[in-house]
């Protein structure tokens, strides 16, 4: 090893290990922290804009090599991560909620609720802070999903989310006996989306998942007005019918400037769990193709599966459990998802001053 | 690229949005480097809201009082709408407007932009 390796020189060194998402290196991101260089040593601290970034390890051991390349014996590298939040607006109804996503489609019954449930924990078990919301004040089903008996309490005026798996839960469920229903008008809607912002002490959060409603309407315009939503998630399934409608969502979030951070294909395709034929019963790729043709990442496939059914009804979503392939189906997704928020918000034009 | 698109590039966004402008304006600096200036009238008269509904409002409100006369109309503080628009709130009450940024670029009362229009409505009736 040289006499004096300086931290300039690992530096240099680190610039030439790439942010595959992000596609810039890690140095110039500020990934690297804490670099300590003593004789035979190098040790750092890589921290990452999100939890579950699919090649960590990959990074962390070109980083390794890059700086044994200099002659240096042993290098420790401490991973950790940093959800990154935009340098856009900060709503003051959730001022310590780093990064707001809408799940939405266009139509209903595409599994928008299952698929925002699953997110939810896959990205609580990666190490984030989240929190998930139910928005959808007809047909409110997170706590259905979440499983939990727990039931949201007030104090000092605020209202204390239950917690289900880690994540902090609120939804209209919780508010109304099982067989009554909400008949409201819009600006019912509009304050009830208010107060689930506003009156529930969410805290700090990483990922603050909405559940959304099908459609285009109050729900979707109350909660694109009273934040600036870091972006929007799209649920289809793959046939024609959904991505038609599908595209009616993607058209309103563009006009509200909201980022559409990619397209997640729900009921991909069924295999029959006694012969393994696979059917493709609403088509496949059709959301794959799609968000290819107008430009937004595909986030995945997530298959038609009856043990999702089965677990989604019993409150225990699937991503609990990564050594199954549908648990492992949802991760990776969510592992997408984590990495489309953080290029959006190094993308994010800085704050529009109003004076 | 078509003129229309031009005229909605969702990634168009304002970088800074001034008040008072100055020359009774309120004035717009874009991402893309152009400026526009909104004199209080004219952006009163493209009111978005629905009551408003693009027809404008009276010339001038009446005061019960003529001793007194009106005071001039202008905005007295705007509130950011999401990340895609901006609401302002009148010295006479009036704050349903919520201006879109597409909307705000669309109605810019520059010569250049005025061009644009006639162009795109050329190329539309054509």
């Amino acid at each position: 090893m040289p006499s004096r390796i300086t931290a300039e020189e690992i530096l240099n060194a680190l610039r030439a290990v790439q942010d595959p998402d992000l596609d810039r290196d890690i140095v110039s991101l500020g990934f690297v922290k804490d670099l300590e260089v003593s004789n035979h040593l190098v040790s750092f601290t890589l921290e990452l804009g999100s939890p579950a970034c699919p090649v960590k390890a990959q990074m962390v051991e070109t980083a390794k090599q890059a700086v044994k390349a200099l002659g240096v014996s042993e290098v420790h590298v401490k991973l950790t991560f940093q959800v990154s939040s935009g340098r856009g607006p900060k709503s003051s109804l959730i001022p310590d909620v780093k990064n707001t996503i809408a799940v939405a489609s266009g139509k209903g019954g595409v599994g928008k609720s299952t698929v925002a449930a699953n997110l939810a924990v896959a990205l609580q078990r990666a190490g984030a802070k989240v929190g998930l919301m139910d928005t959808a004040v007809y047909g409110p089903s997170v706590p259905v999903l979440m499983g939990g008996s727990e039931q949201p309490k007030v104090v000092e005026g605020k209202i204390e989310p239950p917690v289900a798996y880690g994540v902090k839960m609120i939804s209209m469920a919780y508010f109304l006996p099982k067989e009554e229903a909400v008949i409201w008008r819009g600006p019912m809607l509009h304050k009830t989306v208010q107060q689930f912002l506003g009156d529930v002490r969410w805290r700090e959060l990483d990922y603050l998942l909405m559940d959304l409603p099908p459609g285009t309407g109050d729900i979707q315009l109350s909660l694109s007005q009273s934040i600036p939503l870091t972006g929007a998630v799209i649920v289809s399934t793959p046939q024609d019918l959904a991505l038609t409608v599908a595209s009616k969502a993607i058209a309103m979030f563009q006009k509200l400037k909201v980022p559409i951070l990619g397209v997640v294909e729900n009921m991909s395709y069924y295999v029959c769990p006694s012969c393994g034929h696979r059917a493709d019963i609403f088509g496949h790729g059709g959301a794959r193709e799609a968000s290819n043709k107008l430009g937004f990442p595909f986030l995945g496939e997530i298959p038609l599966d009856v043990e999702i059914r089965i677990n989604s009804d019993a409150g225990r979503p699937v991503a609990l459990d990564s050594s199954t392939p549908q648990g492992r189906a949802f991760q990776d997704v969510a592992a997408a998802l984590a990495a489309q928020i953080c290029v959006v918000n190094f993308q994010t034009e800085e704050t529009i001053s109003l004076e | 690229m078509s003129v229309r698109t031009m005229l909605t590039d969702s990634k168009l966004v304002p970088k800074n949005i001034k008040l008072a402008g100055g020359n009774d304006a309120l004035t717009v600096r874009w991402s893309d480097g152009h400026s526009s200036a909104y004199p209080y009238r004219y952006l009163r008269d493209k009111c978005p809201c629905a009551t408003c509904g693009g027809h404008g409002l009276p010339k001038q409100a009446s005061s019960p009082f003529p001793m007194f006369g009106v005071a001039p109309l202008k905005p007295e503080r705007a509130e950011l709408v999401g990340r895609y628009a901006v609401q302002i709130h009148w010295n006479d009450r009036h704050s349903s407007g919520i201006y879109s940024f597409d909307y705000l670029r669309q109605i810019c009362p520059c010569p250049e932009c005025g061009a644009m229009r006639e162009e795109a409505a050329r190329v539309e009736g054509a």
